[in-house]
């Protein structure tokens, strides 16, 4: 009797460790897996903190009127995924893609909930946003 | 089985997280973010926001966007914090047919708990689309303070959002499980959480397993976010001083400040000064004008004194409705984003008496990483975790001129193993000597020797030319196995020692700092040693291959090359490396010249 439990106790434990085995090594190649997607994000967007703390530079380049180092910047960072958000006045506010810093009345022949201005330019990389468009909004 | 995770609602902000591998893990939310920010819209087209979108129209929809509700849950109407909060939250609130609050968001009224689950239900969707996985369960975190109708209130609130709440664990015992304190027997905790919008201190107590919450305290109005406005108020003030203009009144120029000076803000926490750089900040009759402010650590410091010194003195007191002692704290934890603040850090020591407080997960995620560690729990998951152990030191064997040659890295995870070829150092080498050897110094004698074997039986050969692959294999109970095996003769040899890990963590700790106390002087010591080694290795092969040419060789570049070996080896054993490194390239560059008239007298006998 005894030595059956022993038998049940050791068989259950075997199933258990099985499980564990399988468990971790299942977890493992999932991680590589992970990993391989990661690596492929940071390939991506490995950029962006840096390209984030350049655009400041671009503003600046914008309100100086720099042109020529303007565009010569602009170059840089098409060619590395970062992609202009075009914002037009009269554009219906798009929360996913601006973000509005004032309410204003100016113009009469604009919408509330459209666009009145753009104050800073906005950025995608490879698609996703890293910066919305600062917009004045009709009210 | 779905997961079960983790979240910390936030008043702010609320991060998710679950545990994946055995380790709590946060996920980022659809746009690509560690927190997501607690606030609720209904835009002025008639769309559900959540999150970041809501925080980006707020300004054009200050009524219909609603931020802070936990600051009004599960409590009634005519609570004085209700009617303190009530009179500076941009949106509508009213009493509820049982008492409660009420917001107003679009045409409607909406319970603080169907907002919370708007919250929730995000937060949801966003986890099982990162997960792949249906998510049916969760944790919610609340402060300790939350009475039974706030915790009552959260929890109907995941309920809300299709979640069923497995627990509503307090966000202090979170931090603590986040540090694994839970394990410990009888020990006090103090958890400091300095959020973006809230300021609380706990101290708790664990006994068996259990956590207990002794006392509460802190300010709901204390935060991040003041010290943000003390440098805005500030910066606004010293442009004025500099160029008497009041750009307080300008939202654009407001607002380009704001984030510069919360940059400055984090910038601050890693260095002792930075430049606020707002170029064309605004214009006057002569044209742009630009700001251009320096901003110090000790002058944010003294901006921000009056509230540290608060935060402390409310801590000090919570301590106090504890009945315990400032000594009686075994544990300090720091929570929330404004403890990465050095000042903040060192505040919390003094009033420990130079205790130094936990800090080492991202203050940020600590609640939610906490909240994933009681799920896992719930789920079984931590329960059956294997506890494997790491290597506290390097292991590895002494190689040529004292060299300590490691082959596994303190910090690997065990069970391991490693394998790495070696060679001999002389010609005609018979045997070789494996020294194992225990630590982090640069050079073999002052590391800790584990073990010596003798291999011999290599069979003769010229030095560099035996292969002999020395293997270390580390099983789960910490036991070395260390082989050496000659691979042309086959003869192999091994020793097994138990005690690797026989060293207290104290004597651990005093081998790795004695390693950083000497990183420099034993680099030196090493690189002497290496370009040794290669100079050593440069007049074996030239005197090889003056005796292998000797015919072919001019007798002009013979005694060139003689006289620059004897310049190397006169220099060698000295402790100037860059004289060895200079003598060691002469006789490289001379030596090349064989080449060059070894080929030749292929076309032409030396005459």
């Amino acid at each position: 009797m005894e030595e059956k439990n022993d038998l049940e106790e050791l068989q259950k434990k075997s199933e258990e460790y099985l499980n564990g085995w399988k468990r971790s090594q299942a977890d493992f190649i999932n991680y590589k897996k992970d990993e391989i997607k990661r690596f492929e994000e940071i390939l991506k967007f490995g950029n962006e903190v840096l390209i984030r703390e350049i655009l400041p530079v671009l503003d600046s380049l914008n309100l100086a009127k720099e042109v020529p180092i303007k565009r010569q910047l602009e170059d840089i960072l098409r060619k590395n995924g970062v992609e202009e958000i075009v914002v037009k006045i009269g554009d219906q506010f798009d929360p996913k893609f601006h973000e509005a810093i004032v309410e204003v009345e100016d113009d009469l022949t604009l919408k509330s909930g459209q666009v009145a201005e753009e104050v800073e330019k906005g950025y995608t990389l490879h698609g996703k946003l890293i910066r919305p468009a600062k917009i004045k909004c009709q009210k | 089985m779905s997961k079960i995770i983790g979240i910390d609602l936030g008043t702010t902000n609320s991060a998710v997280a679950v545990i994946e591998g055995g380790q709590p893990k946060v996920l980022e939310n659809a746009e690509g973010n560690r927190t997501t920010p607690s606030i609720v819209a209904i835009s002025k087209v008639g769309e559900r926001l959540v999150g970041q979108l809501a925080k980006r129209q707020s300004v054009t929809n200050p009524k219909n966007t609603i931020f802070s509700v936990k600051r009004l849950i599960g409590r009634k109407f005519t609570d004085p914090e209700v009617g303190h909060d009530k009179n500076w939250l941009p949106y509508e609130t009213k009493t509820s047919v049982s008492g409660g609050v009420e917001v107003k968001m679009g045409e409607k009224y909406y319970s603080p708990e169907e907002i919370s689950a708007m919250i929730l239900s995000k937060i949801k969707a966003d986890v099982e689309a990162k997960l792949g996985d249906k998510v049916e369960e969760a944790v919610i975190t609340v402060p300790a303070y939350f009475d039974d109708s706030q915790r009552q209130a959260t929890k109907n609130a995941g309920e809300i959002a299709g979640l069923k709440v497995r627990r509503i664990l307090n966000e202090p015992t979170a931090a603590a499980l986040a540090y694994g304190f839970n394990k410990q027997k009888n020990e006090k905790i103090v958890v400091y959480d300095f959020g973006g919008g809230t300021f609380d201190v706990s101290v708790l107590e664990v006994a068996d397993n259990t956590v207990e919450v002794k006392a509460t305290g802190g300010d709901t109005h204390l935060g991040g976010d003041d010290f943000d406005k003390k440098i805005n108020e500030y910066l606004v003030g010293e442009y004025k001083k500099q160029e008497g203009i009041d750009i307080s009144k300008d939202p654009l120029a407001l607002q380009r400040l704001k984030e510069t000076a919360e940059r400055a803000k984090h910038e601050l926490s890693t260095s002792l000064e930075t430049e606020i750089n707002l170029p064309y900040i605004t214009s006057d009759a002569n044209g742009p004008k630009h700001l251009l402010i320096k901003l110090s650590r000790s002058k944010l410091e003294d901006l921000v004194r009056e509230y540290i010194d608060r935060s402390i003195d409310i801590m000090k007191k919570v301590i106090k409705d504890a009945n315990f002692q400032i000594s009686d704290v075994q544990e300090v934890i720091l929570v929330g984003g404004q403890t990465r603040m050095p000042a903040i850090q060192e505040a919390v020591k003094k009033a420990f008496g130079g205790k130094e407080p936990h800090k080492g997960i991202n203050p940020d995620e600590v609640v939610a990483i906490g909240a994933a560690v009681q799920a896992g729990i719930l789920q079984g998951d931590v329960k059956d975790v294997l506890l494997l152990d790491v290597t506290p030191l390097s292991l590895g064997i002494e190689t040529l001129g004292g060299v300590f040659t490691r082959l596994i890295e303190k910090n690997t995870t065990v069970p391991t193993a490693k394998t790495q070829v070696f060679s001999t150092a002389a010609d005609n080498q018979t045997s070789v000597e494996i020294h194992i050897l225990q630590g982090e110094r640069e050079m073999a004698s002052d590391n800790k020797t584990l073990a010596r074997f003798i291999l011999d039986g290599v069979p003769p050969a010229s030095r560099g030319t035996p292969q002999i692959e020395v293997s270390f294999d580390i099983d789960a109970n910490g036991i070395l196995n260390v082989s050496a095996k000659d691979k042309s003769s086959g003869k192999s040899q091994s020793v097994k020692i138990e005690a690797t890990s026989a060293l207290s963590k104290e004597e651990v700790e005093k081998l790795r700092q004695d390693a950083v106390a000497h990183a420099a002087e034993d680099k030196k010591k090493k690189e002497l040693v290496e370009v040794r080694n290669l100079a050593e290795n440069l007049i074996y092969v030239s005197e090889k291959a003056l005796k292998d040419h000797a015919d072919k060789v001019s007798p002009e570049l013979k005694s060139s090359i003689e006289e620059k070996i004897s310049k190397l080896k006169s220099v060698k054993d000295g402790s100037d490396a860059e004289a060895i490194k200079s003598a060691t390239s002469e006789l490289s560059s001379e030596i090349q010249k064989i080449a060059g008239q070894a080929q030749q007298s292929g076309q032409e006998p030396p005459k």
